[in-house]
């Protein structure tokens, strides 16, 4: 596998080659911390990274804002060249947190989205820096919403057809990803919005991390607590690929039921419901458990058996059995176990009937380009629980 | 319908004589002489039915060694055998070369065809190229077998709905006709009756009335003529209007027709020819989206490297409990370290300027397929 770093990836295709090749380091010289060094040439390479992030800017335009949260705010753009071509801008606000620096998250978006370019993850265009130091990120603009969304509206009626569809190319997303080596850690389904043209793309990789460094810690509080995997629920520091796979079993259930599976209200219910849903986790089925930070011991006289293919079987009978078996793989509790993406996709269930429906077929709603505004500044590993959940919405009339 | 008396009488042909049989129009008044569209010899009837009725036979013209069929002989059309001789290659060729306009992108196109299609005609009366010119019409009519029917169908079915119209409005004409003269009728029966009314009340009536009678009676007929008048122009509006509609509905139909027919064109053979989508056959899912999963130019991956520093994590059951594989690790390894083998950033600079330069968009997935291309060089084992 041979990649090279070059970004080609700019929604026009008239693009100065000199201005590319230098975009990226005149970014990277901006963001604190990465300071030119000597103290004489200090001031005129400020001046070109300066001059270069205003020629990035200037390609821009800003329209309208899509919507705003803590962390971000979402304006839909176009290139100043091209009326017709649509991004998203991402402008990261100034955090309190980070008095000195950039957040966290955009630092990880920025990092991994720059590296990676498949039809199934969202595409990075562009980074510039506006005034007070702002961080902008030019991203695709997908304006059918995402599959949260689709999930909800009980006027939408989808079948396993396009589950299979939407869980191909969610799977060739992740896979992507584990093959440069990038865990996502935050799958769910109103982080994949849908394009144009019906493709799924994963989107907001502010929890996105490398992995596979040895003795290297990572964090155990990540991923959504309704998609997060039963090793990181008991506090695993050195995990893998495996984490985004059980996220992605969920959401395959969570398409199938259309509510979410394992629902917990705190991350100690997570850890029962998925025990009572998969089974419990034992030394047996699961080598070394019990060793986990935080493993809590199940209580003896409440040990569910690991759920044979019965169960899937009975549960999810719309994805038929090789569906359930694939569900299965993906949901098994020992990660080690557990499919990889490659496995997933080597799986049976894409070549059986019925056929993955083509993406331009499948189900799709109105109005998301709000929804790509509000998924887009929500942060990391956070639900859309706000205090006016179940309050109607707020009539929206440009959206009609 | 055999010609009449008087048009072989005009024609002046009372001395003409068979070739084959010499017997003449002077002996045999009912003499008629019929041609093969295989040589165009004329020949009389009974030579004909001599020669041919026991199975085909060489013309007996002196030098033509053509073999003819008896079903084949007709009776000439036009008096000329080269006209006769030029048609029937017309039509032949017509049949075959029956693209129509609505077939072509551009009027330009189309010309061109009907152009094509007269040089066609030309070679095969003159005898230039014949050979050549007979198999392109040979294989053309092999490879358009479904056009040339539909197209056939379609001419068919014009003309049959043009005489259908043509019946139609022969019908209409007719009962306009026939209305007119009952009105006629009608209006000359009442000024009868009028009038007659009128005389009958002058002679019953006074003297002094007879001025106010008339004038009375005339006012009638007017009124009445009037009334008439305005219901003739009523009907005939209605009646307009229906013809107009059925015109709409038949041009509509003749339209969607035309949309269905096509074929496969012979993009060798008639140019600018509309091209027809036909639905590319769905290719086998690929779940990998056109990317090849664990391929590796430049190594092949062990499963077990030795290292004394990765040693104490093979025995860390917390990291082996939390899904943390040293495979994965081994990968990433292998793969940084060769990232950048292969790579030419000038080349795909210099391919990604000249694609910019065409004004072709880039597909999305160009990166994606640059890392799945193969790379030729031998894989090396580490």
């Amino acid at each position: 596998m041979a990649v090279s770093p070059l970004p080609t990836r700019s929604p026009s295709t008239t693009l100065s080659t000199s201005n590319t090749a230098f975009r990226l380091k005149g970014v990277a010289a901006r963001s604190p911390g990465n300071a030119p060094s000597p103290q004489i040439l200090q001031n005129a390479d400020r001046e070109l990274t300066e001059q270069l992030n205003d020629n990035v800017r200037q390609r821009y335009m800003k329209d309208k804002k899509l919507g705003e949260g803590t962390y971000a705010i979402v304006y839909l753009g176009h290139l100043r060249t091209e009326p017709s071509s649509l991004v998203a801008i991402k402008k990261i606000k100034v955090n309190a947190e980070y008095k000195d620096g950039l957040s966290m998250d955009a630092i990880r978006e920025v990092k991994y989205l720059q590296e990676l370019s498949h039809p199934n993850i969202i595409a990075l265009h562009d980074v510039f820096s506006s005034k007070d130091q702002n961080l902008n990120l030019v991203l695709e603009y997908l304006p059918l919403g995402d599959l949260e969304m689709l999930i909800k509206d009980g006027n939408i009626h989808y079948g396993a057809a396009d589950v299979k569809a939407w869980m191909g190319m969610l799977a060739r997303g992740v896979w992507f990803c584990h093959e440069n080596f990038i865990l996502h850690r935050d799958i769910k389904p109103n982080n994949l919005l849908i394009a144009t043209d019906g493709e799924v793309k994963l989107a907001d990789f502010g929890l996105a991390r490398s992995f596979a460094d040895p003795y290297l810690n990572m964090t155990h509080q990540v991923i959504t607590r309704w998609y997060r995997p039963p090793e990181l629920l008991y506090g695993a520091r050195q995990y893998s690929g495996a984490v985004d796979i059980w996220s992605m079993g969920i959401v395959f259930a969570e398409l199938l039921l259309r509510v979410p599976f394992v629902a917990g209200n705190s991350d100690l219910d997570q850890i029962t419901k998925i025990c009572e849903a998969f089974g419990t986790p034992t030394e047996e089925n699961w080598p070394g458990v019990t060793k986990l930070p935080t493993y809590i011991p199940a209580d003896k006289g409440h040990i569910v058996p690991v759920q044979g293919r019965d169960f899937f079987l009975r549960q999810f009978p719309t994805a038929g059995p090789v569906g359930a078996d694939l569900l299965m793989s993906m949901c098994t509790l020992n990660p080690s176990k557990r499919s990889t993406a490659c496995q997933v996709l080597q799986h049976r269930w894409w070549f059986t009937e019925p056929r993955p429906t083509n993406k331009e077929d499948l189900p799709r709603k109105a109005g998301g380009s709000q929804k790509m505004g509000s998924d887009l500044t929500r942060k990391g590993g956070e639900l859309d629980d706000s205090p006016f959940k179940d309050t109607a919405r707020q009539l929206d009339f440009n959206a009609m | 319908m055999p010609p009449s008396r008087e048009s072989m009488q005009n024609r002046g042909d009372e001395d003409e004589v068979c070739p084959v049989c010499k017997s003449s129009r002077y002996l045999n008044p009912d003499m008629q002489f019929l041609i093969n569209p295989e040589c165009y010899h004329k020949m009389c009837e009974s030579c004909v039915d001599r020669i041919f009725s026991s199975g085909p036979a060489n013309c007996p013209v002196a030098g033509c060694h053509k073999t003819l069929r008896k079903n084949r002989f007709r009776r000439q059309t036009f008096e000329d055998i080269n006209v006769e001789r030029e048609v029937d290659i017309r039509r032949r060729v017509m049949q075959i070369l029956n693209r129509r306009e609505e077939e072509f992108d551009s009027k330009r196109a189309w010309d061109d065809f009907l152009e094509q299609r007269e040089e066609i005609i030309a070679n095969l009366v003159h005898g230039t190229d014949v050979a050549k010119t007979e198999a392109n019409l040979h294989s053309y009519a092999q490879a358009n077998m479904h056009s040339i029917r539909a197209n056939q169908a379609l001419e068919a079915q014009e003309a049959s709905s043009f005489q259908e119209r043509q019946t139609q409005e022969q019908e209409l004409a007719r009962l306009r006709r026939e209305v007119a003269r009952q009105e006629y009728e009608n209006e000359r029966r009442e000024m009868l009756a009028g009038r007659e009314d009128v005389l009958s009340r002058l002679a019953a009536g006074g003297p002094g009335d007879a001025a106010a009678i008339a004038r009375e009676g005339q006012k009638v007929l007017l009124k009445k003529s009037s009334a008439r008048r305005s219901e003739e122009e009523r009907i005939r509006q209605k009646q307009a209007a229906l013809r107009g509609s059925e015109n709409k509905k038949a041009g509509q139909a003749a339209l969607t027709t035309a949309d269905k027919a096509g074929g496969i064109g012979d993009p060798s053979f008639i140019k600018g020819l509309k091209r027809i989508k036909t639905p590319e056959p769905e290719k086998p899912y690929d779940p990998f989206g056109g990317l090849a999963p664990n391929k590796r130019d430049y190594y092949t991956l062990r499963d077990y490297y030795p290292s004394s520093y990765l040693d104490p994590l093979r025995q860390n059951v917390r990291a082996q409990a939390g899904g943390y594989d040293l495979q994965e690790y081994y990968s990433r390894t292998l793969l940084e370290a060769f990232a950048g083998l292969g790579c030419f950033i000038n080349e795909e600079v210099a391919q990604r300027d000249a694609t910019s330069s065409l004004g072709a968009t880039k597909p999305v997935s160009t990166e994606g397929a640059a890392m799945a291309a193969s790379s030729k060089s031998p894989a090396e084992s580490f």
